[in-house]
């Protein structure tokens, strides 16, 4: 376990993303003890730039542009992580299903698949939130979910197929092992790095998915998260009367997790994947061949010169 | 060919399936979304027309069988009904007013996007691990990590309202006359300037890792080593040998994006508040124009569909082991 997180801080993208989503996380969950004020109550007058009393100053209604911030990390953080649970679990076992038993089912569930695939996810996202009325951030997250597993799917089963054709696998098949257990423990182990992979991209895409919905005032505008306040932004034209803080606050607070999630993965997927480690991995092998070979090619001159 | 024919048989099935998704939607949907929608029309619309709108709408009584066939039969003859907010407009003509304009601004952003970030990652992935590499390749990680929406809010702001370099909003100055001149041409791209670098921006990133990736694994193979033994040029290698057969999964993966795109075309026209596809879904969604919604996503879809069957074509001429059957 120790191993495992020695390699994963050693890898520098990885360890940037992990200190940046762990920031975000610790601000979500300990939100209340930081700002104990409301996020919706009028502190101040409307438009104030940000100041010692309003560090990001307030909104058109007054509110505390910092406060709202903080309380809508809450919002996004748990919209994002629920429905890249969904996104996963409908994936993976959609995924494995098609890969593992193949014949009628993987032709059922892959031609699903790649039906989703190729219909337009954020008009059809906006097609079903708009008949539903403004949405809360739960039902934002259900939306999102059963509509954005198919590319999950897509990889889950391509790596399925993948290890089935694998000796170990055929074998326990011999050896007459019952179909869960050939799932459950012999192929999930091996799928993790991917239902990883897929998960953290599920987050990063469900936090900014949410954030345009609501932007596009689809959402619940009672709510307090970052779409909401993009938002009220425009509604309120706040761009056009200088209120920058309040436009420039949710935006950045969205590409700041967008960016950590997406260094996370990248660290992840250079971990697994060798070939693409860069810079200081390649170069230190590369000096230390350098070194060797001199040495070997000094040895055999000083055999010869004897 | 047999190839083409199998994916434009799997494309006519998938518009068939969204259309389906189209007609089931509003009918799940909680409350009555005909007294939803012409509650919002803001012209008064005659009883008659009304009857005829909910006709075409596929809301006509009867059993559902009748009241899908009827539906589809619209939607194949390409009578899509009229807009609500716009009556007596009808959907087909508002649709065709802004297409062109999505066109313009998804098309040359995914080109842009595409080119240039296949073009990068061959160079980042032939100099792998030098400076080039170390500053192109996290820069656009981190570029496609932040959404178009954010991405599109800050350049408005920035060049549009603080430095006022460019235009804030529509595809081009309404005070002109529409027509083929230097004027006319001149504004109509210094609009397009702003939203469509901001939706390029966002996934070159996609495309340079992809190339990287793939360019790097193609490096180690034996036919590039071959060629550098012979003592080909650099270039030849790079392009010739490696980037050609590099360039297939990254055209597999355009087609894969180009729902992404077409999403982020919407968002950024929203903000830009460009006259295309998205901004008029935009306006349907908020004034509730059910009709309008829908045609939108059937011609969303169709066009998905069209540009990956255009990518379809583009990797068969990029493999000949397709071109043989």
């Amino acid at each position: 376990m120790r191993d495992t997180l020695k390699v994963f801080l050693r890898n520098k993208k990885a360890a940037i993303g992990l200190s940046i989503v762990l920031a975000y996380v610790i601000i979500a969950l300990f939100a209340p003890l930081l700002i104990e004020a409301n996020p919706i109550a009028r502190v101040g007058r409307p438009h104030v730039a940000p100041d010692a009393d309003h560090l990001l100053g307030t909104t058109r209604m007054g509110r505390d542009v910092f406060t709202q911030l903080i309380y809508g990390t809450r919002t996004s953080l748990a919209v994002g992580l629920f429905a890249g649970f969904l996104v996963v679990a409908i994936g993976t076992v959609l995924g494995i299903a098609a890969g593992y038993f193949g014949g009628w089912v993987d032709e059922i569930i892959n031609f699903c698949t790649n039906v989703i695939l190729v219909i337009p996810q954020l008009p059809l996202l906006l097609v079903i939130a708009a008949f539903l009325g403004q949405t809360s951030p739960f039902v934002i997250a259900i939306i999102i979910g059963i509509t954005s597993w198919a590319w999950g799917a897509r990889v889950t089963r391509a790596q399925t197929m993948t290890l089935r054709r694998r000796e170990y696998i055929q074998a326990s098949e011999l050896l007459g092992e019952p179909a869960h257990r050939m799932i459950f423990v012999e192929l999930f182990p091996n799928l993790l790095s991917i239902i990883g992979f897929n998960f953290i991209g599920s987050v990063t895409y469900t936090i900014i998915t949410q954030a345009t919905l609501e932007f596009l005032g689809l959402g619940n505008p009672m709510a307090v998260s970052w779409g909401t306040m993009l938002y009220h932004a425009q509604t309120t034209s706040a761009m056009t009367v200088g209120a920058w803080w309040e436009v420039v606050a949710p935006a950045a607070a969205v590409a700041g997790i967008g960016v950590g999630l997406s260094l996370l993965n990248f660290g992840v997927d250079e971990i697994s994947n060798p070939r693409l480690r860069t810079l200081g991995t390649i170069a230190a092998a590369t000096r230390a061949q350098e070194k060797i070979d001199r040495a070997r090619s000094a040895g055999k001159l000083q055999e010869a010169v004897r | 060919m047999a190839f083409v024919l199998r994916r434009l048989g799997f494309y006519i099935a998938a518009f068939f399936i969204a259309a389906t998704i189209n007609f089931i939607l509003p009918r799940l949907m909680p409350g009555n979304p005909i007294d939803i929608m012409f509650a919002q029309a803001t012209t008064t619309i005659p009883p008659e027309a009304r009857a005829a709108l909910i006709e075409t709408f596929g809301f006509a009584t009867g059993p559902l069988h009748e009241q899908y066939f009827a539906y589809l039969k619209s939607v194949f003859t390409g009578d899509l009904g009229y807009s609500i907010r716009y009556y007596p407009q009808t959907v087909n003509e508002r649709l065709g007013w802004a297409l062109p304009w999505t066109l313009l601004l998804a098309g040359t952003a995914t080109v842009l996007a595409f080119a240039l970030g296949s073009l990068i990652g061959v160079f980042a992935a032939w100099k792998r691990g030098g400076g080039f590499d170390a500053l192109v390749t996290p820069a656009s990680l981190a570029l496609q990590a932040i959404p178009p929406l954010v991405i599109a809010i800050l350049a408005l702001f920035t060049f549009g309202l603080v430095l006022r370099w460019l235009p804030t909003g529509y595809a081009y100055n309404p005070s002109l006359d529409p027509g083929f001149n230097l004027t006319f041409i001149g504004s109509v791209f210094f609009h397009a300037l702003m939203p469509v670098f901001s939706l390029m921006i966002v996934f070159i990133g996609g495309y340079l890792v992809t190339m990287r990736n793939n360019m790097i694994g193609q490096l180690g193979e034996d036919h590039v080593i071959m060629g550098l033994a012979k003592g080909l040029s650099e270039r030849r290698v790079k392009f010739n040998y490696a980037a050609r057969n590099a360039l297939l999964p990254s055209v597999t993966s355009l087609g894969l994006t180009l729902g992404a795109i077409l999403g982020g075309s919407l968002v950024t026209e929203v903000v830009f508040n460009y006259p295309g596809l998205g901004q008029m879904l935009y306006i349907g969604i908020v004034t509730r124009d059910y009709p309008l919604i829908q045609g939108q996503l059937l011609i969303m879809t169709l066009a998905i569909l069209t540009a990956n069957l255009i990518v379809d074509l583009a990797y068969v001429l990029l493999d000949p082991r397709l071109r043989r059957a």
